[in-house]
């Protein structure tokens, strides 16, 4: 049982992974072939686990990884998700559980046709939250559950989901594998905020080069720009950034030099290809460390009641969260301890200890 | 097509205020400002800074489609054109598009405190857009007021120093009384500070030489390195007010040789203008070892990069070129010439005409077909003096059979490049490119192309040359046809040429004639002589 779960699991990390990289670079195609594989891997999971309130956690798992690829739903707009679903279902084998497993799913393909349509009804499930397009929503209602405990319902859900949130956007950008460059990341996220609000190529901070090569570029000088002043960009520090980056040649001469830009951006993969790049620390982490999270609910929590089923819920979660590190994990659960912890004498009124 | 970007935020908040600022849409923002201000919030200073940046910036106009003070076009032709009236720095320039009275002015009248961010966005933008007094006279009044400037404002003033005094000594005092401010108010000088010293130097006739070294000196003192900027800027200075070009030789070999090497990142929007001075100095002294150098240097790390836009690098290359025709043996000339074009640049018609004079003093004549495929590439077909220069190039002198046969070819691509009418009107046909083509083709013995040829005299009104009938007739007698040669006597005789007599005599004389043919021709000799 042990080897099996072993085994499945491991293969579970690594097809995650996989789906990981997939999203990385550039010129996926084969997004179904991942997907079977996806499934393939998880059907042994899901047949030899026979309990039956955690074939929906299964699904989770395989929507989850669905949701792993909203960047790729998102960029190319080709595949819904509902598509990709439609792919695994074709996929999966005839069998007398997967009927089980088709009456699981249906329900929940309402929740995943389009991140939009998931928004809409996570918003009907929570009328409070506004966006939690990419949280579960089985852990949406489970933070309800736990929030419904305490008086202040709203606050105390948004102060859940938000802590979920914000764990879920370092995901993400772990996903990318660009942690290192977070700090771009941000300066990324800020600069194309604004890009979608603004009119391209004309008030651009940076402006777009003719497919928006210079772009990043740009980036760079105004925050070597910033460094010079100690305050924060003004409108001239970027006009100033602007006219510089204009009056340079940033564009690359030639393909190949394309392919070193990019490859430097992190656009492309370095080669020769390693499956592993970026995940080198991550390997000396034993597995069992990112599995079996149970131990950090064994003091702090209450062993009975809707706020042990939802920390249940979030180690659950944990553990099938290939792109947070066990420290990031062992955090987010002591952020739940000390938030539970406080608000004890609220849940002691309500009776939910 | 830009999508129009629609604000979110009505209601009138400071909210909808930083939204209009960061959309910079600037008559939206200044009225937001104003019902703000009217309904009694507080808007804070922060937000105050940024609007009056925006207006500043944009000089209380929208940021145009595409334009802007200075932003990118789409089309590059557009865009060569502003970025060559940018390299030019409108700062420069005392056209004046600040307006009287405008939001600027008024909202920072209006407002209770001003601090030194309030007047570094009024003078900088007043000093952007010209209006050079007042940036001044703000700058009386925030020292007025016992506030202390940031370098921005200084910046700003020492360029536009030079635009509100007319003495050069004046100019002079100006930017000194202004730095000693700064030094008192402990504003640290910058590189951009340096460099818009030297460039209102460069507007400060006699004084600029020994200023500008002392400038270098305190550069050096505090541990600013120079860019390239600095130097191009010092070149400028020095090559100019000196007479002699002289100056300009000591200065530049020591200037290369300490910058041999080195690769630049890019701190000044006119660092690629280095590479241009230089190079159009080098041209002028005709100096080829350094021409050399810059190259090299160009061709060091990423500095190409600094050149920027293709308009600048043709200009570049199209000096280089220049260069290295003026001076350089031929061989290397022509190997620099497949090396850059067209990959670097596309040479203009007087490049194209320099490397022609190349060629013929080089002695490479049999090069001149392949040059007018490449002319014809690069469109500069249409370039008459180009044209006759070629023509004239390649009938001066009489060259081996081979190679007459290749100009003989060449001499009808022309001719068919005369009557194409695709981009407006066709060439004109001057006579001496007629005779050019006429006689190419008759060294190559194409005769009856040659006829055709000088049918079109007939047509273009235009004179043949004695030399020319007598080639032909000579071309004629070679060919045997005595048909043909009493049509080009009776094409002179049509023309009232002197010469034609001489030619019926030569006629009767060397050709085997029928009676009848006799018979013309001695009418045509007895008219013409009697027309005398």
């Amino acid at each position: 049982m042990y080897r099996l779960l072993f085994r499945t699991v491991y293969t579970a990390r690594r097809s995650s992974v996989s789906v990981c990289e997939w999203t990385v670079f550039p010129k996926a195609e084969d997004d179904g072939k991942v997907d079977n594989m996806a499934t393939r891997v998880e059907e042994p999971v899901v047949l030899q686990r026979d309990d039956g309130g955690t074939i929906k956690q299964q699904m989770d798992v395989k929507i989850e990884q669905i949701i792993a690829k909203p960047k790729k739903v998102k960029t190319d707009g080709v595949k819904s998700g509902k598509e990709s679903l439609l792919d695994l279902l074709g996929t999966m084998k005839v069998d007398v559980t997967n009927k089980r497993k088709l009456t699981n799913l249906k329900p929940q393909q309402n929740y995943y046709t389009t991140p939009k349509s998931e928004q809409a009804e996570v918003a009907t499930v929570e009328a409070s939250s506004k966006k939690s397009e990419t949280l579960d929503p089985e852990l949406v209602s489970a933070a309800s559950a736990a929030a419904s405990t305490l008086p202040n319902r709203s606050q105390a859900e948004s102060a859940l989901l938000m802590k979920l949130r914000q764990h879920e956007a370092i995901a993400e950008a772990q996903k990318k594998g660009n942690m290192n460059n977070l700090g771009e990341i941000i300066a990324d996220m800020k600069v194309t905020k604004l890009n979608r609000r603004q009119n391209t190529g004309t008030y651009n901070q940076i402006q777009f080069d003719e497919d928006g090569r210079g772009y990043k570029q740009g980036v760079h000088l105004l925050i070597t720009l910033v460094s010079y002043s100690s305050a924060r960009p003004t409108l001239w520090d970027m006009d100033y950034a602007n006219w510089l980056s204009n009056s340079i040649n940033l564009m690359p001469r030639n393909g190949l030099e394309e392919m070193i830009q990019w490859t430097k951006e992190g656009k492309m993969w370095q080669y020769p290809i390693n499956n592993e790049i970026g995940l080198e620390e991550e390997a000396s982490v034993p597995f069992h460390e990112h599995i079996f999270l149970d131990k950090h609910l064994k003091e702090g929590f209450p062993s009975q009641g809707p706020v042990r089923h939802f920390m249940e819920l979030v180690v659950a979660g944990l553990s099938r969260n290939p792109y947070l590190t066990v420290q990031q994990k062992r955090e987010h659960i002591s952020w739940f301890r000390d938030y539970f912890q406080q608000k004890e004498d609220v849940l002691k009124e309500a009776d939910a200890c | 097509m830009p999508e129009t970007v629609s604000l979110v935020l009505e209601e009138v908040s400071e909210e909808a205020l930083k939204e209009r600022i960061t959309l910079r849409k600037v008559k939206a923002s200044v009225d937001m400002y104003d019902q703000l201000l009217q309904a009694g919030t507080a808007v804070s200073i922060e937000t105050t800074h940024n609007l009056l940046d925006l207006i500043c910036l944009y000089c209380d106009r929208e940021p145009v489609e595409g334009g802007g003070p200075q932003t990118e076009d789409t089309e590059p032709g557009e865009g060569a054109k502003k970025r060559k009236i940018r390299f030019q720095q409108s700062l420069v320039s005392p056209k004046c598009t600040w307006e009287e009275n405008n939001n600027a002015e008024r909202l920072f009248n209006v407002l209770p405190e001003r601090d030194t961010r309030c007047y570094s966005a009024l003078i900088r933008g007043m000093a952007k857009h010209g209006a050079y007094e007042k940036a001044f006279s703000m700058y009386t009044g925030l020292l007025n007021e016992r506030l202390k400037a940031d370098i921005h404002i200084f910046n700003a003033l020492i360029i536009s120093a030079p635009n509100v005094r007319e003495k050069y000594t004046e100019r002079w005092e100006l930017i000194n009384e202004l730095l000693t401010h700064m030094k008192e108010q402990e504003v640290r000088p910058n590189l951009l500070t340096f460099n818009n010293v030297l460039q209102a130097l460069k507007r400060c006739g006699t004084v600029a030489k020994s200023k500008s070294l002392q400038t270098l000196y305190e550069m050096k003192a505090l541990g600013i390195a120079p860019s390239l900027t600095t130097y191009s800027y010092i070149l400028e200075i020095f090559s100019r007010t000196a007479g002699v070009v002289q100056t300009t030789s000591n200065m530049l070999p020591e200037i290369m040789s300490e910058l041999s090497g080195k690769s630049f990142t890019c701190q000044g929007p006119n660092d690629g203008a280095f590479f241009i001075n230089t190079m159009k100095m080098c041209l002028e002294s005709i100096d080829l070892e350094q021409g050399y150098k810059i190259q090299s240097l160009l061709e060091c790390g990423e500095n190409w990069r600094l050149l920027g836009a293709s308009f600048h690098q043709g200009i570049y290359y199209g000096t280089f070129f220049r260069l290295l025709c003026e001076r350089e043996h031929i061989d290397v000339v022509l190997k620099w010439y497949k090396k850059l074009i067209p990959t670097h640049f596309y040479p203009n018609s007087q490049g194209l005409g320099k490397l022609l004079q190349a060629l013929d003093a080089g002695n490479r004549l049999d090069l001149l077909p392949q040059i007018w495929q490449d002319i014809r590439t690069l469109h500069h077909e249409d370039k008459s003096h180009l044209v006759e220069e070629l023509l004239s190039l390649m009938t001066r002198d009489k060259h081996s059979p081979e190679v007459q046969e290749s100009f003989a070819a060449c001499a009808l691509d022309v001719k068919g490049v005369f009557e194409i009418v695709a981009h407006g009107p066709p060439l004109e046909w001057s006579p001496s490119s007629l005779k050019n083509i006429t006689s190419l083709l008759l060294r190559a013995n194409k005769t009856q192309q040659a006829w055709e040829v000088l049918q079109l005299f007939k047509s273009k009104n235009r004179i043949p040359p004695n030399q020319l009938l007598d080639d032909f007739l000579s071309a004629c007698h070679s060919s045997g046809s005595a048909e043909r040669a009493l049509d080009l006597v009776r094409l002179s005789a049509a023309f009232d040429l002197p010469a034609t007599a001489e030619l019926a005599k030569r006629t009767l004389a060397e050709f085997q004639l029928t009676e009848e043919q006799r018979a013309i021709l001695s009418d045509l000799v007895s008219v013409t002589e009697f027309s005398d």
